[in-house]
Formats: structure tokens, C-alpha cells, sequence
């Protein structure tokens, strides 16, 4: 028995199955692959495990161990030797070819983008029928409508090739689960992988139900970080579509300003409503934010900081620094204040390593700092961040107190779109 | 479900205006690209040919406009996606290929009568067509590919706004109003091959199918909401009424000049020409301007939408933010239509009439085709949750399917009994 056959998904659907007796049993309508990934390099998990077949007037899951799939001259020949149904949950778990694949948008988890499916290669194998890639081609497209072959004779005369395009299964993440009721943090567990912004591109091109759904199976952390790089647009949509408990969730672990920023654009009865789910810390630092205009330089300052008073060591910050492991942006720039939080002057982390460890803060600081004033307008910004080639700028109130740094990172997509608006598709 | 409030406040009516202002677009940018060069030469020629005879059937379109256009903004908000999309996902691979290879030649036909309406109003001007036309091509892919959105989208609107111009050729016309009015009222047709052919070209002309794709996808990029969604439908209504305000004065202007001295035409080109000596050159001119303001506007949009469709259903990428590399069919359709609509203009001789006939000819088979699958995704409850059809929306648009049906097979028959 010849070992392998490989075979197109479009070129079975609709096929007759036929039964050891040689009789027609019933037409093939779907296959069903197992959805759940059970981990890295599992052959299980791209195994065929059932079939939905039409018998008279209805259409029923069965298990596909009993169904065997072979090629005798081009010819796709389906034989079952015995017909098993799957239980409800069975089906639950597994992923349909034909409804949630086929014509379906999937993210190709290694180009990192959405990309549409034109068929399904599969193959079966002794030990049984593997979904192995996706076409996304467009020799798949004419396979679809019955004209690969003649169109590939007919550019062959004029030596053009038709290219195929094919994704591996494993890099392979469906999106459109909108018939199951399977755990959708497991289904989506392939995007855990993807980086934040390439995630919130794709999140961005998908429908509104997907976007949600594709979102809401994130962790918090990783949602956190996809939901700061969403346009604004998309983040409402998410924002609204979401149970309130969750989003404040996600809010509490995101920078207070890009919270600010988000809670802006919603109406104010929706945005209340989150501040109070939030915890109280989390939501004070959003709301002191939010008072500021959105022209102002404090709406876009983040409350994210390290200030540190003057008659600290080196050694004694380096020690603190490493118990708070404070995100990158906190260490571009850092604060000496006095008591009353008064800014006296700034450090970064070079002038900490080049210190010996028992010098003073004092000593390394430079004094009169360049600050912007929380009520001054953001167009302020662009200046002081060239001319003095700062990361991070100190901001100040009227009393000269410390209320917060304006981060580069924050402004530069301003500063760009300023000169160049850009239509995003 | 929407209570009314009583006393809005003055503080309120700014706020709902600023709102208004900001989804506006969508709706009337759609509204104006839908004048463009075919629809100006159909008008003038019903005009001339009918007089006032033929005004009645803008009616109808506007209902059957709006209805199908509010159909498209609500699929585009409730799932963001593009009609291109849903189709795709769910009527089967067979007919979006058969859609879309429609919308591809008939994109194709409809910028060649774009290029026709530069070529035509630019002679009026004395400038030959073999500088206007490839100077227009190239400016037009230079705003497009190398230009922002931005800009596009103001100029759009101020282009809008210079369709206006017909008013005024209108009136230089000095039409009789009181026959406007009673042919308005007292709707008659003549029964004969050559005004159906008429009437099905004039609705055609309003209803174009690649504008169904248009309107929902410019819906998704504005990022509407449904809690907006009345400023939408009035953003569709404007966008609706700018088109037939626009269609009915150049029926007038050609009605009340053209078609007392019995002037026959073909072009909206020879329209701008006989108006000169019948109500002065300023008219001429005038009209002459609006054509060619009209023919950029959709020269822009057809070939770009066309090109950003096709590749939605067939999932190659597309959009302007893409580099050349990353959406190469993209760019490839685009130019390509750009070229190939240019160059058929520019061969001598090329036959123009039967170029727009063809076009109008897969508009009208594709446009019931694009319609009946709008409304079976829009009555779907698995895609449009609550917001399926309601059963008012459902009669009107189910009729202005039979009609369509019925208008389209008619233009494919009648020339049969014609010849």
C-alpha cells in the first residue's frame, strides 16, 4: 500500500463515501481537525478527526478513524468501514475545514499578518489524514473555480508559472470560531507569540465579533500592551464591546496617560464607569490626567516615574532600581525632588554606572533642569526634546512640583504625523 | 427604542452639528462620485432627447439609492467589514469570482467614459486630448499613490462642491418651470424601445454596483458607530440628494435648451458645444468645467476602489500604506486599469459609444447580482445580530431587486428587437 496521498480540501467536499460493501453512504459536506493545540510539534494536532457527512436529508459528525482516503488516477476515492458518531463535545473541540477555514480570514503566525484561504492541502499518512498547509495562492483560486489545469497548460505555452503559495498548519491561527463554544483562550493560544503591534495590526483588519472575540482571549498583560498600540478607532471598539470588569482590568495595567488618552474618546457616563472598577490608586493617577486639555502638555505626560531625593547614594538607588525593575521608559530620565516634591534636579542611568557607589545623588545631578509646565501647549514639546536631545522631559507645575514626564515614545508618532498624514489602509 | 428628547439645548445642537461634521463624507463624497462623466452624458442626452419627459424617474433612484446605500453603512458599522468580505466568506468562491471579475471590467469601462469626460470638457476648452488626457492620468496615480488620504478627502469635498456649477448652466438656460413641475407630477413614458433603454440607463447610471463596495468600506474606515447612526443616514440622505439635485438640473439645463431645437447628442461633450450658441458661451464653459471636475473626481475613486475590492475578496493586500512589494496586485490592478482606461481614450478612432454601452450593459447584470447578496447577508441574524432588515427596508429593497431585475434583463433584450 503506497504509504502517502496528498489531497486538496475543495477536492473532496461534496464527494460520496462509499462503504466496504462498495455502496454510496452518504456526501461529504466537512472535515473537523482538532482546534485545541496540545503543544509544540504534536502531530495530533493537525489530525483529521472527524467528518461531517450528509446521509439522506441530514448532515452528522463522525469519527473519521474509520474513513480512509485514496488516489487511484487523479481520482479521490473516499471508503468507510464503519460509521461512529462523535459526541457534542468531541465536535466542540475540533476546528470545520470547510465553515471556520475555507474563504476564511487566518493569521499567518509567521508572515504576522491576515491573509485569506483559497483551499486546504491535507494528506493521509498510515497513521491517519493530517490537515498540512493552507493555500492562499492563486493556482488555489482557480483550482476553486475548475480552471487550474487548463490555465496552467495554457501559461505554460508562454512559460509562466502560476505560483503557489502555501502556509504551514503550524503557523496557521483561525480566527472565525463563531459557531463553538470552545475555550476561546486556548484556541487563540498560537497568538500569545505574536508581538504586541504586529497583534494590534491584525486585530485592526479583523471584523468587529473576531476583533472582540480575539481580544478577550488575551491575558491581561499581553492585552495591555496590544490595546496601547490600537488605534484609536479600534481601542473604542474594544473598550465598548468588552464587559466593564475586564477592560478595567486591562487598564490597570497600562500607563495612566494612555488610559487618559482612551477614556477621552468615551462618553462620559461609559468613562466614569470604568474609573470606579478600576482600583482606586490606579484610577486617581487617570483622573488627575484627564483633567488636563487635550492640547496641553499634561494629557500626554505619563505619572510613570522615578524621583529620588538628593542625599541618596548611587549604591542605595542601583539597589532600589533593582528590587522596582521599572519599565525601560521610567530610566530614561530620573528626578531629585525635595520634600514638598519640588524638582531641584535629574539623573540618568549613565551618570548612575559611572558613579562609584557611595557618592551622593547630589553630586552626579544636574541642577536647574529643562522641564515643561503641565498647562504649557504640547507643541512646546517637539522643541525642548531636539534641542536638549532628551528621552524624557520633567514636567512641573506652577509651583514648580513634580507632576509627571513627557516620554519621546509618546510623542514621536505626533511629531511624524504632524508633517505626514498618512491614510492607514 | 430611540426616545425623542424634547428641548435640546443650543449647547446641544453644536455638539450635534460638530458630530455631523465629522462622519460627514462617507455619504456625500459616494453622492458625488456617482455624477461622474457616464452619468453627465446620460442626463444631457435624456434631457435632449425627452426634455422634461424622463425628469420623474430620479425619484424612484432616490429612494432606491438611499435604501441600498443605508443598507451598506449599516453592515459596515455593526461588522466592520467590507461587502467585498462577506461576500467572499459567504455567498461561495463561484459567484465573488463572478462579481468581481464583473466589477473589474466594468471598473475598466466606467474610467475610460472618465477619461472620455476629461478628453471631451478639455476640447471645449480648445486643448487636445492628447495633452489633457495623459497629463490628467499621471496627476491623478501621483495624488493617489505618492498624496495623503487626507488631502484626497478635502479635495473630494470641495469637488462636491463645484458640481454646483450645473445649477448654474441650468438657469442660464432660463428653463420653464411650470412644466418642470406638472412632468414631475404627471410622470408619463412613451413606450418604445429607444426611452426604456433611456430610463434603464438613468437609473444605471445612479446605482452603480462598485459603489455598493464603496460606501461600505469608506463607512469602516471613518470607524462609525451605531450610536451615531443617525448622523450617517443623514450624511447618506445629503450624499443622495447632491446627486439627484445635480442629475436634475442637467436634465434641465440640455431640456430647456437643446431639446426645443430638436439638437440630438452623444456626448455630454457635445452638450457643453451646443449650449454655446444657445445660451452663451459662460454656459458652455460652465458646463464644460463641471464635466471635468466630475471626470477627475471619479478617475480618482473607480480605478482605486476597484483595485482595493478585487483584492479583498481574493485576500491579496492592499492599501495605500503598503509598500509596493508588500501589496504588488494592489498596485499592479490599479495602475493597470489607470493605463489601459488612458490608452483606449487615446487610440484614434476608439469606439467610445459602444465602450460606455458595454459598461452599462455589466452594471446593470451585476448590480441585482450585488444587490441580492446584500440582502441575504443583511437579513442574516448570524452576521447582523439585531440590526438585520426591518420589514420596510425589506419591501423596498426586495422590489427595487424585481425592478432592477426586470430593468436589467429588458436592457439585454431590447437590443435584440432593436436590430
Amino acid at each position: 500500500m503506497t504509504s502517502l496521498t496528498t489531497f486538496y480540501l475543495s477536492g473532496i467536499l461534496g464527494k460520496e463515501a462509499f462503504g466496504s460493501d462498495g455502496d454510496a453512504i452518504g456526501r461529504i459536506r466537512d472535515l473537523l481537525v482538532s482546534a485545541v493545540p496540545s503543544g509544540q510539534n504534536d502531530p495530533n494536532q493537525q489530525i483529521i478527526t472527524g467528518v461531517k457527512l450528509k446521509i439522506g436529508k441530514e448532515a452528522k459528525f463522525y469519527s473519521f478513524n474509520a474513513f480512509r482516503v485514496s488516489k487511484a488516477r487523479e481520482l479521490i476515492n473516499v471508503t468507510c468501514t464503519d460509521l461512529i458518531e462523535l459526541s457534542k463535545e468531541e465536535v466542540d473541540n475540533g476546528l470545520l475545514l470547510d465553515e471556520n477555514i475555507l474563504d476564511k480570514q487566518i493569521v499567518d503566525l509567521n508572515g504576522r499578518k491576515l491573509v485569506r484561504v483559497n483551499d486546504v492541502r491535507l494528506a493521509t499518512l498510515p497513521t491517519g489524514t493530517f490537515a498540512v498547509a493552507v493555500d492562499i495562492g492563486i493556482e488555489g483560486l482557480l483550482r476553486r473555480i475548475g480552471i487550474s489545469e487548463p490555465m496552467k497548460k495554457l501559461l505554460s505555452l508562454f512559460r509562466i508559472n502560476i505560483p503557489a503559495k502555501f502556509i504551514l498548519w503550524d503557523d496557521v491561527q483561525a480566527i472565525d470560531f463563531s459557531n463553538f463554544n470552545i475555550k476561546l483562550s486556548k484556541s487563540y493560544a498560537k497568538l500569545q507569540t505574536l508581538h504586541p503591534s504586529d497583534l494590534a495590526d491584525i486585530l485592526e483588519d479583523l471584523g468587529k465579533k473576531s476583533s472582540t472575540s480575539v481580544f478577550s482571549a488575551l491575558d491581561e498583560e499581553k492585552a495591555a500592551d496590544v490595546l496601547e498600540e490600537l488605534e484609536t478607532d479600534a481601542q473604542i471598539h474594544i473598550v465598548e464591546s468588552l464587559p466593564v470588569g475586564k477592560v478595567a482590568d486591562v487598564f490597570e495595567k497600562m500607563p495612566a496617560d494612555e488610559v487618559a488618552d482612551i477614556l477621552d474618546e468615551l462618553e462620559d457616563d461609559k468613562a466614569e464607569l470604568l474609573l470606579k472598577e478600576m482600583e482606586a490608586e490606579s484610577s486617581q493617577e487617570v483622573r488627575e490626567l484627564l483633567e488636563y486639555d487635550d492640547d496641553l502638555v499634561g494629557s500626554i505626560m505619563t505619572t510613570d516615574y522615578l524621583s529620588f531625593s538628593a542625599a541618596k547614594t548611587v549604591d542605595e538607588v542601583l539597589r532600589e532600581l533593582r528590587i522596582k525593575k521599572p519599565e525601560s521608559a521610567e530610566l530614561y530620565n530620573m528626578f531629585v525632588t525635595e520634600k514638598d516634591n519640588r524638582l531641584i534636579g535629574t539623573f540618568n542611568l549613565r551618570d548612575l554606572v559611572v558613579a562609584e557607589p557611595d557618592i551622593k545623588i547630589s553630586s552626579i545631578m544636574k541642577s536647574e533642569p529643562v522641564s515643561l509646565l503641565d498647562d504649557q501647549k504640547t507643541t512646546a514639546i517637539a522643541e525642548i526634546v531636539s534641542k536638549y536631545n532628551l528621552l524624557a522631559v520633567p514636567v512641573i507645575d506652577q509651583n514648580e512640583q513634580l507632576q509627571g514626564m513627557v516620554v519621546v515614545d509618546d510623542v514621536v508618532e505626533d511629531l511624524i504625523s504632524e508633517r505626514r498624514t498618512r491614510k492607514r489602509k | 427604542m430611540a426616545g425623542i428628547r424634547i428641548g435640546i439645548n443650543r449647547r446641544n445642537i453644536f455638539r450635534r452639528l460638530a458630530i455631523f461634521f465629522m462622519i460627514l463624507g462617507p455619504g456625500i463624497i459616494t453622492g458625488s462620485v456617482d455624477n461622474d462623466a457616464g452619468g453627465i452624458t446620460t442626463y444631457s442626452v435624456a434631457g435632449a432627447l425627452y426634455g422634461y419627459g424622463l425628469i420623474w424617474t430620479l425619484i424612484p433612484s432616490f429612494i432606491v439609492l438611499v435604501v441600498i446605500q443605508e443598507m451598506n453603512a449599516r453592515m459596515g458599522i455593526v461588522t466592520g467589514k467590507g461587502l467585498a468580505d462577506l461576500i467572499r466568506e459567504n455567498a461561495g468562491i463561484k459567484i465573488t469570482v463572478l462579481i468581481f471579475l464583473g466589477l473589474l471590467f466594468s471598473g475598466i469601462g466606467n474610467t475610460t467614459t472618465e477619461f472620455a469626460g476629461v478628453a471631451g470638457s478639455m476640447e471645449v476648452f480648445g486643448v487636445s486630448k492628447y495633452i489633457s488626457v495623459p497629463v490628467v492620468a499621471v496627476l491623478v496615480w501621483v495624488l493617489v499613490v505618492k498624496g495623503t488620504y487626507k488631502i484626497a478627502e478635502r479635495i473630494f469635498l470641495v469637488f462636491s462642491v463645484s458640481l454646483l456649477t450645473y445649477v448654474v448652466s441650468a438657469i442660464m438656460g432660463k428653463p420653464d418651470w411650470e412644466s418642470i413641475g406638472s412632468a414631475i407630477i404627471r410622470p408619463k413614458m412613451e413606450i418604445s424601445t429607444r426611452s426604456m433603454a433611456m430610463v434603464i440607463g438613468l437609473v444605471g447610471t445612479t446605482i452603480a454596483p462598485w459603489m455598493q463596495f464603496y460606501m461600505q468600506s469608506s463607512v469602516i474606515e471613518k470607524g462609525l458607530k451605531m450610536k451615531n447612526y443617525k448622523y450617517t443616514l443623514a450624511d447618506i440622505i445629503v450624499g443622495c440628494v447632491i446627486t439627484v439635485v445635480v442629475a436634475f438640473f442637467i436634465m434641465v439645463a440640455c431640456a430647456s435648451t437643446l431639446h426645443p431645437n430638436g439638437i440630438e447628442i452623444n456626448e455630454a461633450k457635445d452638450a457643453a458645444l451646443a449650449l454655446k450658441p444657445l445660451a452663451g458661451n459662460l454656459a458652455s464653459q460652465v458646463f464644460a468645467f463641471g464635466l471635468f471636475i466630475a471626470s477627475i473626481f471619479s478617475a480618482t475613486i473607480l480605478p482605486l476602489a476597484t483595485a482595493f475590492f478585487v483584492c479583498e475578496a481574493f485576500g491579496f493586500e492592499a492599501g495605500l500604506d503598503k509598500k509596493w512589494d508588500e501589496a504588488r496586485e494592489f498596485y499592479i490592478l490599479y495602475t493597470g486599469i489607470l493605463i489601459i482606461s488612458a490608452i483606449i481614450i487615446l487610440l484614434p478612432n476608439a469606439p467610445l459609444i459602444s465602450i460606455s454601452l458595454w459598461s452599462q450593459v455589466i452594471n446593470g447584470v451585476l448590480l441585482p447580482v450585488v444587490l441580492i447578496c446584500m440582502m441575504i447577508l443583511i437579513n442574516k441574524n448570524k452576521i447582523m445580530g439585531t440590526h438585520v432588515n426591518g420589514r420596510a427596508t425589506n419591501i423596498i429593497g426586495w422590489t427595487a431587486v424585481v425592478v432592477l431585475v426586470c430593468l436589467s434583463a429588458a436592457l439585454l433584450i431590447l437590443p435584440l428587437f432593436s436590430i
